[in-house]
């Protein structure tokens, strides 16, 4: 009691009271301390990352109250609940969290089916904060488990649904969109205040019992591509390929036809100049040309020179390129 | 002891303590109040803040706050005879507190109750609808939601006239098959995945061999077309140079005869020939007579 006197008047502490019958003297200083510290009770702070909800006799008077600093009724006409609305609060879907921590090869998750009817287990981690004070304080008695429920609920509704292999696949983001979409929607229905931030599919992998079926299933599509790839390779190595080779025929076709239109010309031109000089002398020069040739063509040649008159003996021919006894 | 004025003034501050304490009651927004007269219902504060009431009567608190319940997940037999484990939840809340604590009194009674309606309305909601309304690909054939939307209003009609409860929510959290049918699901999920592996396998290869064929169609395709160009130009230049040949050579055909003729013999006759020439031929007929052999 001289405690909470001490802190309310510090000034007037002196040592006579002491000395004095102490009865009386404390009763008259006690009471203006404990009012002004009740009195006291009616400021409040609110800090940065909160807001808080103001009540009096239990009625909400001020359902959202920024931060700083604030008065109300003294204890206990109002009362003060402060919330860490930005705080991101983590709950999980399907097994516990402390699980991947603990480092279980098999983490614990939920079994769920699928529309085609396979099951599959998933875990999903879901963040949320508090949107509505008032409904996160005051209209909901768990609502960890209101929310947990809800994501839960809409989940399995997206599962049952979809083949397993979409899931599993192509689909995963959607799911996690849509779920959080209409999960945020059913538990404003319930009035519970919170907001959802995200859905995280944590975990979704086929049963153990089936584990290496579906392992298979991304081996063979890696295959597949594997596959697909190589042929694509080989398309890529033999197009090319022809097309370089065709033009190379094409260009050869075309020198090809220059080369005889050319050669054509050249031998024409020639002929031309030849023939106009011929025709000045035809029988000169053709007498002319003929030995030219035949001296060109005959020193190669083995010959036979035969009189006119003589018989041919044709044996001579088989005896050799060196005829010893010409007739 | 005797009684002074001070003692009375004293005690009648206690007693109208009391008394106020009896008469002013707070209820805050989680709460209903019923007020009880010698235990008889009198009537019910659903308003919060500072409330009066008589000093002999009582006021009972209920948390009028929405609540989540959890049935034991349970078996159900859809119409096509196919076993289900259902995991649901409802979200309920006190409506009617004076009916609340004449027929349940308590929350956990008052869930007891709506285990039982919950249950018979889901079997009984299953009963009439394929598995495939259920959970299926297709989604016309799902009627889980329509289903459960009715659940959720008899569900609601029933706990609201006969417990004063509300049921805000009946969900599906989990569906599930029986544990003694799982095996014969992985057993089929299996070959199922086996099945599918093929076929990615058989896809993949099939898509090969496309693509090669085509590669090699396009390859006999680009080489035939320039074969069948190369060809034209060719011939192109064969025409142009037997037109150039013939308009040369037709101008004088005899000596074209000549020189042709022997520039073939050039090319006939190599060092295998043996000529067997005439004394009496053109060539020899000087060397044979000298110069009597010029005509």
């Amino acid at each position: 009691m001289s405690l909470l006197d001490v802190a309310a008047k510090p000034v007037e502490l002196a040592a006579p009271v002491a000395r004095k019958p102490a009865r009386r003297w404390t009763l008259r200083r006690i009471l203006p301390g404990v009012l002004v510290l009740w009195l006291v009770t009616s400021v409040y702070i609110v800090p940065a990352d909160q807001q808080a909800v103001e009540t009096r006799f239990g009625k909400v008077i001020s359902g959202r109250v920024m931060p700083g600093i604030h008065f109300s009724l003294p204890w206990p006409i109002d009362r003060v609940t402060r919330l860490k609305v930005r705080q991101l609060q983590r709950l999980v879907v399907g097994g516990d969290i402390s699980d991947g921590v603990l480092g279980r090869t098999q983490p614990l998750a939920s079994q769920f089916l699928t529309g085609d009817q396979n099951i599959i287990n998933m875990r999903v981690v879901v963040q949320y904060s508090v949107g509505v004070p008032v409904d996160y304080l005051y209209q909901t008695q768990e609502v960890a488990k209101a929310v947990g429920a809800a994501v839960e609920a809409e989940l399995a509704r997206r599962i049952s649904r979809r083949n397993v292999d979409a899931i599993l696949t192509t689909e995963k983001a959607a799911i996690q969109e849509e779920t959080r979409a209409a999960a945020q929607k059913r538990i404003n229905e319930y009035r519970t205040g919170v907001l959802i931030s995200t859905i995280n599919i944590e975990i979704v992998t086929p049963p153990p019992e089936a584990a290496d079926a579906f392992r298979d299933v991304a081996s063979a599509r890696a295959d597949s591509a594997r596959i697909v790839n190589e042929s694509q390779g080989y398309a890529n190595d033999v197009i090319p390929k022809a097309r370089g080779e065709a033009q190379q025929t094409l260009e050869a076709a075309a020198a090809y036809k220059q080369r005889k239109t050319n050669e054509a010309l050249g031998d024409a031109a020639r002929f031309t100049q030849v023939a106009a000089e011929y025709e000045r002398a035809s029988a000169v020069n053709g007498r002319r040309l003929y030995l030219e040739t035949m001296e060109q063509i005959l020193p190669r040649m083995k010959k036979l020179i035969v009189d006119k008159s003589g018989n041919l003996d044709l044996t001579i021919i088989r005896k050799g390129a060196e005829p010893r006894n010409p007739q | 002891m005797k009684w002074n004025k001070k003692h009375y003034r004293a005690a009648g501050a206690v007693a109208l303590l009391v008394f106020l304490w009896l008469t002013f009651f707070a209820v805050r927004e989680t709460e209903f109040v019923l007020i009880t007269q010698f235990g008889k219902p009198v009537r019910t504060v659903t308003e919060a803040g500072l409330h009066v009431k008589w000093f002999f009567q009582t006021a009972n608190y209920f948390d009028r706050r929405l609540r989540i319940y959890n049935p034991r997940p349970s078996e159900f037999l859809s119409r096509d005879k196919k076993n289900l484990v259902i995991e649901s939840y409802v979200a309920w809340k006190i409506q009617d507190p004076k009916r609340f604590v004449e027929t349940v009194g308590d929350p956990v009674a008052a869930e007891m109750r709506l285990h039982d309606i919950v249950w018979s309305g889901l079997s009984a909601a299953l009963g009439t609808h394929d598995l495939d309304s259920i959970i299926s690909t297709s989604p016309d054939k799902i009627q889980a939601q329509e289903v459960l939307d009715n659940l959720t209003a008899s569900t609601d009609r029933a706990a609201l006239a006969q417990y004063g409860l509300q049921v805000i929510d009946v969900r599906i959290k989990r569906l599930n098959l029986p544990e003694q049918n799982k095996q014969s699901v992985y057993a089929r999920m299996r070959a199922e995945r086996e099945r599918i592996a093929r076929q990615y396998r058989a896809e993949g290869e099939e898509q090969a061999l496309r693509i090669r064929a085509d590669a090699d169609r396009q390859k006999e395709e680009t080489l035939s077309a320039a074969y069948k160009e190369a060809e034209k130009t060719k011939g192109e230049g064969d025409a142009e140079s037997t037109r150039i040949y013939s308009q040369a050579y037709s101008r004088n055909p005899k000596f074209y005869k000549l020189l042709r003729t022997l520039e073939s013999y050039k090319k006939i006759f190599d060092d295998k020939t043996t000529a067997i020439l005439s004394s009496d031929s053109e060539l020899l007929k000087i060397m044979m007579r000298g110069e009597s052999g010029v005509q």
